[in-house]
């Protein structure tokens, strides 16, 4: 199977990603663009800007899987698979061991667990608000005029944590407000708002079971405070992915590679 | 039933548990200061303390002395009492958990185990504290029998259900037809004959035999205790009344799950002195009663400090409400000589298990005799018969009656459901009318 | 006579000319119900409450609320006795237990108070009509059983949609116009090819059409159900012919499937779910749940885990009873497809 390419486009509500790989499953390029308003575009602009990076054309992708919020869009994928596969299939490419996925996306948040192929045994999403998201922690960095970076910071975890009990974002910005006003400071608001997002999650792992090593995908796994705490929360060691937002579209690029594999054997059959 | 657990339990009960409360005595801080809009505190305080300490203190050692059972706050337990079941009540238990701010916690152990979000908060504090053996009363034992009505909501037979299931215990469920218009002979007939039929397995359960004579007792006491705790409340009528409905909330402990022990009937005469004398002197739960209130629903058991404060700042009290009247509202159907059936009448006829047409006429009637000024109804998220309703009782009342009335969205127990803002801004509103009303 | 959720004696009512029109999720928006009840009340009794406040023209007999759960009891009160409407509103009460000398008794104490009330308004009950109630009763419970076997053998053709469809018909059609269309349901004699993937689906209601025609795309069939308004409403087992009306609906009432809304113990649901995927061959469970319903919820968790545990897939939706289905609901469906198909094919 020389010289053969694979494609994984995922088209997310914030951004669009873009996965190349080639026959063995080594990654070629990978591109991150701002969806935009226009998903159909973004995978254009962004599998045009992988090909470049890949110094490939359109004609020497075998087949390209679309994911994602918009993968209905992707005119020129070649098939569509969910996003939940595709993180499964991504993470156990990156770490083999893995058995449950941690995805935390822009706005919506994700706990896959996977079988010793990738394969998805069970999952749950929390997509209907915007708490335990990358949303959340943008909220509150806009509001209060607290930097992203100042939200990732890791905390000490044995400082004092304002508490956030509220479980609707909305609600929790107002405490945040009246925290602020109260002149707590800012490392205890901090701490508490990245407690309060490692609670979310938290209670959405557990709901799934940890089985395996754990992988964590999606934006959010840049913000190292939150991963300390998550870590902590877990008793357990993350598996970080060097660039974790594009771990959907490899995943999407690996079920390309799949389907294809599988449909030379039944031909040969 | 070994030896050595009797005797433990004897011992602590004789001693143990009073060298406990001693201990704490003399261990007790300084007492947070009273803020100075309240009259002074109630001597019974310390007593009622006492009691409820000691009888979750006690609980720990009841295990191979008495059978225990979880029991409803609505359940007939002078039946269990007549087997001399060691009782526990989660829904006072959670309440506790909710006072202390602790109801997030536990709420999120149910949660984490798979119990959604939107479940009564009671349910869920009892289940976390079920599966993960927490508790602020130190150590509760595991029951032997669960015991359920849904005379107070169809939730709590689903919530029992689901620990009969995880204990692999039986579980007695009293069914109690809703009271659509009266109460038919049928419903009666099926209720007295659902306390009988329970008898043999109460037997079984607490390998003691069921004697009328005893269970007769038990229910003399219990009416007792419950007219004692009606007279209680009807002292509020006074002005200034002598108690605040806060203060009833700690105070309806005993009559929930102590009723039918001689402890409870014996605090209830305590406190109804302590109360006599205050009318007598004029004392007030406030120092300055302006404005009297009705609080309807269950406590926000999270906020009862604050919510106190605020309205005792404003010279506002609270002098009746419909839940803590719901304990000596249908004492009188009770009947030693019918015991059966009078239990059906008793029990099938609390409020919650009664139509709004009733409750509104039982909350016009408390609002005259007690000349209550303004109302603040508690909408609660996790109590569907009690909230379902509320804006509808709202209206007409006021419609009626006209008077201020504001409804506050918060929770029983679980702390999170509470918006800081709505709810300053609800109260202040609902003051500004109140003054104005009642003065412009 | 507007009928709410969920199991009431609709024999009783035929007998007395009524026709059972069941209000479940009425169409329209909620606006004027919001006035009356909280946001966080369950989409089927604000949805029934904006109904009723529409004063429907095709609901002339009044209103039926039988006794379903806390939310349901508080509105038939509400209704009755706060808002007021100018119909006669009444109740059932379901006894919360399982079948024993008490609770039959009372079951045909209940029924003969109903009698009662409904000649008040209606005149006296004709005996004979009470009998051909359930006479034909009994014709559609044998058909509608008939049915679900063959569903579950493959011997059914309709597709998701059409078979729903078949389903809730019964909710507005008059009894006799139902048997005719289930006589008319063609039951092959020998199993069609088999759909890709099956699955089961529990909860209060069928998901809407919109989600049906979805599952059918994907090639996802129901070929079992324990929802309140289809199957938990059809006794467990073909019953004897009626002789003695009130026994007959009393025992009927006693051998309807377990519900959470009955009180049922759990290990009985548990039972009758497993019974009902081993013998319809379901691959995968789908949990339909109406958001903020209690009875429902409760159970829920054991359920899940006891499938999970089992290495049967399991989806959970939340529906509010719109009648669309989200981007984010799709999506969940069609991982719940692939994982299907990945057992399939392994």
């Amino acid at each position: 199977m020389a010289d053969l390419f694979f494609a994984g486009v995922d088209v997310g509500s914030l951004s669009t990603d873009v996965s190349i790989i080639d026959h063995s499953g080594k990654v070629l390029a990978e591109i991150v663009i701002p969806t935009g308003v226009n998903g159909s575009q973004a995978a254009e602009d962004a599998f045009d800007a992988a090909l470049k990076l890949a110094n490939l054309t359109r004609d020497r992708i075998t087949r390209i899987t679309a994911t994602g919020y918009g993968r209905a869009s992707v005119a020129f994928a070649t098939g569509k698979t969910t996003e939940i596969s595709c993180h499964g299939v991504g993470a156990h490419h990156l770490f083999p061991k893995t058995g449950t996925v941690i995805d935390i996306g822009g706005q919506d948040s994700k706990v896959i667990q996977i079988d010793s192929k990738g394969r998805m045994l069970d999952f749950t999403m929390n997509d209907k608000c915007a708490a335990g998201t990358g949303r959340f922690l943008e909220v509150m960095a806009n509001r209060l005029d607290l930097d992203l970076d100042e939200l990732s910071s890791p905390v000490n975890i044995e400082s004092k944590s304002a508490p956030i009990s509220s479980t609707c974002t909305v609600f929790a910005e107002s405490e945040v407000i009246s925290l602020l006003a109260k002149n707590t400071p800012r490392e205890e608001i901090v701490h508490g708002l990245q407690r309060s997002i490692v609670n979310r999650i938290w209670s959405m792992v557990t709901s799934v079971g940890i089985e395996g090593e754990v992988t964590l995908t999606g934006g959010v796994a840049h913000n190292k405070g939150l991963v300390k705490l998550l870590e902590d929360k877990l008793g357990l060691t993350l598996n970080i992915p060097e660039n974790p937002q594009t771990v959907g579209a490899l995943g999407g690029a690996h079920i390309a590679r799949r389907a294809y594999q599988n449909s030379l054997e039944a031909v040969t059959i | 039933m070994s030896i050595r657990a009797e005797l433990k339990y004897k011992i602590m009960k004789d001693y143990g548990a009073p060298a406990l409360m001693a201990f704490q005595d003399f261990r007790r801080r300084k007492p947070r200061p009273i803020h100075e809009a309240f009259g002074p505190p109630l001597e019974s305080n310390k007593r009622l303390k006492e009691i409820l300490s000691r009888h979750y203190f006690l609980s720990r050692y009841a295990p191979g002395v008495k059978k225990v059972a979880w029991v409803t706050s609505g359940a007939p337990v002078e039946l269990l009492r007549a087997f001399d079941f060691y009782t526990i009540y989660p829904e006072n238990h959670s309440a506790l958990v909710g006072a202390k701010k602790q109801g997030a916690e536990y709420c999120g152990i149910a949660e984490g185990s798979g119990f959604s979000q939107d479940l009564c908060s009671y349910a869920r504090i009892d289940l976390g504290h079920m599966l993960s053996g927490k508790t602020p009363a130190g150590k509760l034992p595991k029951p032997d029998l669960l015991f359920c009505s849904n005379n107070i909501c169809q939730t709590v037979l689903y919530w029992y259900k689901a620990i009969a299931h995880e204990l692999d215990i039986p579980l007695i469920h009293f069914d109690a037809p809703f009271v659509t218009t009266e109460q038919t002979e049928a419903d009666i007939n099926y209720m007295a004959q659902q306390l009988q039929d329970m008898i043999p397995i109460l037997e079984r359960v607490s390998g003691r035999v069921f004697y009328l004579n005893i269970f007769e007792e038990i229910l003399e006491r219990s009416m007792e205790t419950s007219r004692t705790w009606g007279a209680i409340l009807e002292a509020m009528k006074a002005q200034p009344a002598p108690m605040t409905i806060f203060d009833a909330f700690g105070h309806l402990a005993p009559i929930v799950s102590l009723r039918g022990l001689p402890v409870a009937q014996d605090y209830y005469h305590i406190l109804m002195d302590e109360i006599d004398t205050r009318v007598t002197h004029g004392i007030g739960a406030i120092r300055d009663e302006r404005y009297r209130l009705i609080w309807d629903n269950i406590a926000i058991w999270y906020k009862v400090r604050f919510l106190a404060t605020f309205f005792a700042e404003r010279k506002m009290n609270f002098v009746t409400a419909t839940y803590t009247n719901a304990w000596a509202e249908t004492t009188g159907y009770l009947d030693v000589k019918d015991p059966w059936k009078s239990m059906a009448k008793t029990y099938g006829q609390i409020i919650l298990n009664n139509n709004l047409k009733h409750r509104l006429d039982l909350m016009k009637k408390m609002i005259k005799t007690y000349a209550v000024d303004g109302m603040v109804m508690h909408s609660t998220r996790s109590c569907k018969p009690y909230s379902v309703g509320q804006f509808d009782l709202r209206k007409a009342i006021t419609a009626d009656l006209d008077l201020p009335a504001v409804i506050l969205d918060a929770d029983i127990a679980d702390e999170r459901v509470w918006s800081e803002q709505q709810i300053q801004t609800r109260l202040e509103a609902f003051c500004e009318t109140l003054e104005g009303s009642k003065h412009g | 006579m507007g009928v709410l959720p969920a199991l009431y004696p609709r024999e009783l009512l035929w007998a007395f000319d009524i026709h059972a029109a069941e209000i479940w999720d009425p169409p329209g928006e909620i606006l004027h119900a919001n006035a009356h009840l909280q946001t966080t009340i369950c989409p089927i009794v604000k949805k029934s409450l904006e109904f009723i406040l529409k004063e429907p023209q095709i609901i002339n007999a009044g209103y039926l609320f039988p006794h379903t759960c806390d939310s349901l009891q508080n509105l038939s009160t509400q209704v009755k006795d706060l808002i007021g409407v100018s119909l006669p509103v009444y109740t059932f009460y379901n006894p919360k237990g399982s079948f024993n000398n008490t609770t039959t008794k009372y079951y045909q104490d209940i029924l003969k108070n109903f009698q009662s009330t409904l000649e008040v308004s209606h005149g006296p009950l004709n005996p004979e009509k009470l009998a051909a109630a359930c006479v034909l009763s009994h014709k559609i419970d044998s058909h509608l059983l008939a049915i679900q076997q063959a569903r579950m053998a493959d011997r059914l053709s309709l597709n998701n949609v059409e078979y729903f469809k078949l389903m809730r018909a019964q909710e507005y059609l008059l009894p006799i116009d139902y048997l005719n269309l289930l006589q008319q349901v063609d039951l092959l004699e020998q199993p069609f090819e088999a759909s890709k993937a099956r699955m089961m689906v529990s909860g209060i209601l069928p998901p809407p059409p919109e989600i049906l025609e979805f599952l059918d795309e994907l090639g996802l069939s129901i070929v079992a159900d324990d929802l309140l308004a289809v199957s938990r409403r059809i006794p467990k087992f073909a019953m004897d012919s009626p002789d003695a009306p009130l026994d007959y609906l009393t025992d009927r009432f006693f051998v309807l499937p377990p519900c959470s809304t009955r009180g049922s113990d759990l290990d009985e649901r548990l039972h009758y779910l497993n019974s009902r995927m081993d013998e319809s061959r379901a691959q995968g469970i789908l949990f339909d749940m109406v958001k903020f319903c209690e009875p429902e919820l409760f159970d829920h968790r054991l359920l899940v885990k006891t499938f999970r545990g089992r290495n049967i897939p399991v989806l959970t939706l939340e529906t509010e009873l719109d009648h669309h289905i989200s981007g984010q609901d799709k999506t969940r469906i069609e991982a719940f497809t692939e994982l299907l198909f990945e057992m399939v094919s392994a």
